[in-house]
């Protein structure tokens, strides 16, 4: 089981004199695989990600990188590693291609990486380019580049989205798609951006105030999620009196009506109950609960 | 491994204005030497040229070759400590500044190698500006035409300004723990501003040979009589001084917490 795990973090705690970043996080994410980690601003995923990355210590724990244990200093994993962590930076005097020389001399890629690299992320335009002299989207490629040049086993990428237009967002998308597809690449990025991060993730590991409250795949997101009816009605207080004693609920009211927490299959019970009660109603409509909102009442609603 | 890190960390300074920047900035001093001389070589110059004339009269400058180069080796020791506090968290701080350090601590690379080829970056830099210094202060001299010149003192003034070259390097190590520890530049030049001034307090109080930052006025005689040779003692405290200045950077660039 070691042997499959990309990333194992074990009681991982980062306390600061003034708060406690990460409280505790056990993390598994498996080789292969794309894990989302899910967190508000400011919930502990960049602290975790640079535990992760040996740039600080725990305070408490343990953390094991493609099997091997991760200690302040030691860089012998790293060449395995790619990561771009929270803001895109690079040397602003160096050009696109020399910033990219200095990954691929460390890493000891091949000499064809990082032409490679640039094509890769569509940089060949700006090649020469000074970094200071990017776009913030270009920025974000080239960092990207840095992070995928010599073909890591694992990619830690915190919030990769930042700064790309949507087309450079699907883009990333099917590119981190592709690499944990077709090159067996595990794929560990950070978000705030719920959305984005369901339509990628095999893993989603929701985090909150330092402590991963949840870790669950997508088909268990997608039974977990709650399934609503919407029913759009002038009387939204006779309709959610008659389910109440009808033994349906709870519903909230919204500005078209009221949404009403049951299945597909109770449309016709629901329908009826409305109708022997003389509610008017203009249509029932099925709803998923869709990721945002999971997340809100799995946090308690604090955004 | 070294040697990459050697070449990326030489690469890191490619179309930066920043080495040019340093060699104008030393280059000022023999210029301000120069006027010096001039002033003293006529000095009837004195009084059309207002406090600058009085400085140069009061200073009661010889405008000779000795006197020239006697000034320009307390530049390069003086002054040198001042630039090394630019260069050297420059090399540090800048990847804080520009938030690159980071990228350059994920690279699978031992975190000391770094430390080392910064220090070998501003090694050769130091020697490079120290080396183009020196001509440009024997060209002005030739240009003023100063009586005086010998090539004996010529190797002996070359001599004491690598001797203060090498003491301003040595005592420069802490500025890069500093730059780390403080993440720009503004902590380093703090601190080599306040070690100068300790120093100038040192050299005052009979501990001058033993207190690093007071030896350097010993071999420029700037704060008292000039030593001809430093003893080993004040050798071995500023190699010591060094060598600690390293192993904390390292240390906190290993150890420290990278929050960045």
């Amino acid at each position: 089981m070691r042997g499959e795990l990309a990333i194992a973090a074990r009681s991982l705690t980062k306390r600061y004199p003034q708060v406690t970043a990460v409280e505790g996080l056990d993390l598994t994410v498996r080789r292969g695989e794309i894990y989302g980690f899910l967190g508000l601003n400011g919930a502990g995923k960049t602290t975790t990600i640079r535990m992760l990355l040996g740039l600080i210590r725990p305070s408490a724990g343990s953390v094991e990188v493609l099997g091997e244990r991760v200690r302040p200093g030691q860089s012998a994993f790293l060449g395995r590693v790619g990561c771009l962590i929270e803001s895109a930076t690079a040397y602003p005097n160096l050009t696109v291609r020399e910033n990219l020389e200095i990954q691929r001399r460390l890493t000891h890629a091949p000499q064809g990486a990082v032409d490679e690299a640039i094509e890769f992320l569509r940089l060949g335009e700006y090649r020469e380019r000074r970094a200071g002299h990017l776009s913030l989207g270009n920025k974000q490629r080239l960092a990207l580049a840095r992070a995928l040049l010599h073909h890591p086993d694992l990619v830690v990428l915190d919030e990769p989205a930042n700064g790309l237009d949507p087309a450079g967002i699907v883009e990333i998308r099917e590119l981190l798609r592709g690499l944990a597809r077709e090159k067996g690449t595990t794929v560990f990025m950070s978000s705030h951006i719920l959305t984005e991060v369901a339509q990628l993730a095999d893993r989603l590991g929701i985090v909150h105030r330092g402590r991963l409250l949840e870790e669950l795949d997508r088909d268990a997101l997608r039974s977990k999620r709650r399934a609503l009816l919407e029913i759009p009605t002038p009387a939204p207080d006779d309709a959610v009196a008659a389910l109440s004693r009808a033994g349906f609920g709870p519903s909230e009211r919204d500005a078209a009506g009221l949404r009403l927490t049951a299945e597909p299959e109770d449309v016709p019970a629901v329908a009826q109950v409305l109708l022997a009660a003389g509610v008017p109603f203009t249509g029932i409509s099925p709803l998923a609960e869709d990721l945002e909102d999971y997340f809100l009442r799995l946090t308690g609603g604090e955004v | 491994m070294f040697g990459d890190v050697l070449r990326t960390e030489f690469l890191k300074l490619r179309h930066s204005r920043v080495p040019w920047i340093s060699l104008v900035a030393l280059a000022l001093g023999p210029l301000g030497l120069a006027l010096f001389m001039w002033i003293a070589a006529e000095p009837a110059r004195a009084k059309s040229l207002g406090l600058v004339g009085t400085k140069a009269s009061l200073l009661g400058l010889a405008a000779t070759w000795p006197a020239f180069l006697t000034m320009f080796t307390e530049v390069v020791g003086g002054g040198g400590l001042l630039l090394l506090a630019f260069v050297i968290p420059y090399l540090f701080g800048r990847e804080y500044q520009e938030g690159t350090a980071k990228n350059m601590l994920t690279l699978p690379a031992g975190r000391h190698l770094f430390v080392v080829a910064k220090f070998t970056v501003a090694a050769v830099w130091w020697v490079i500006i120290v080396a183009a210094v020196s001509l440009e202060t024997f060209a002005i001299g030739f240009a003023l035409s100063l009586p005086g010149f010998t090539s004996s003192l010529a190797v002996t003034a070359l001599l004491r300004t690598l001797e203060l070259a090498g003491v301003a390097f040595l005592l420069s190590s802490f500025v890069g723990f500093m730059a780390l520890l403080g993440r720009g530049y503004l902590t380093p030049l703090g601190f080599a501003i306040g070690t100068l001034a300790l120093g100038d307090i040192f050299s005052h109080t009979g501990w001058a040979a033993w207190f690093p930052w007071s030896i350097e006025s010993l071999l420029s005689g700037t704060l008292g009589p000039q030593v001809a040779t430093l003893p080993v003692g004040s050798l071995l405290v500023l190699l010591l001084t060094f060598l600690l200045g390293v192993a904390a950077t390292a240390a906190q660039l290993r150890w420290g917490d990278n929050t960045q």
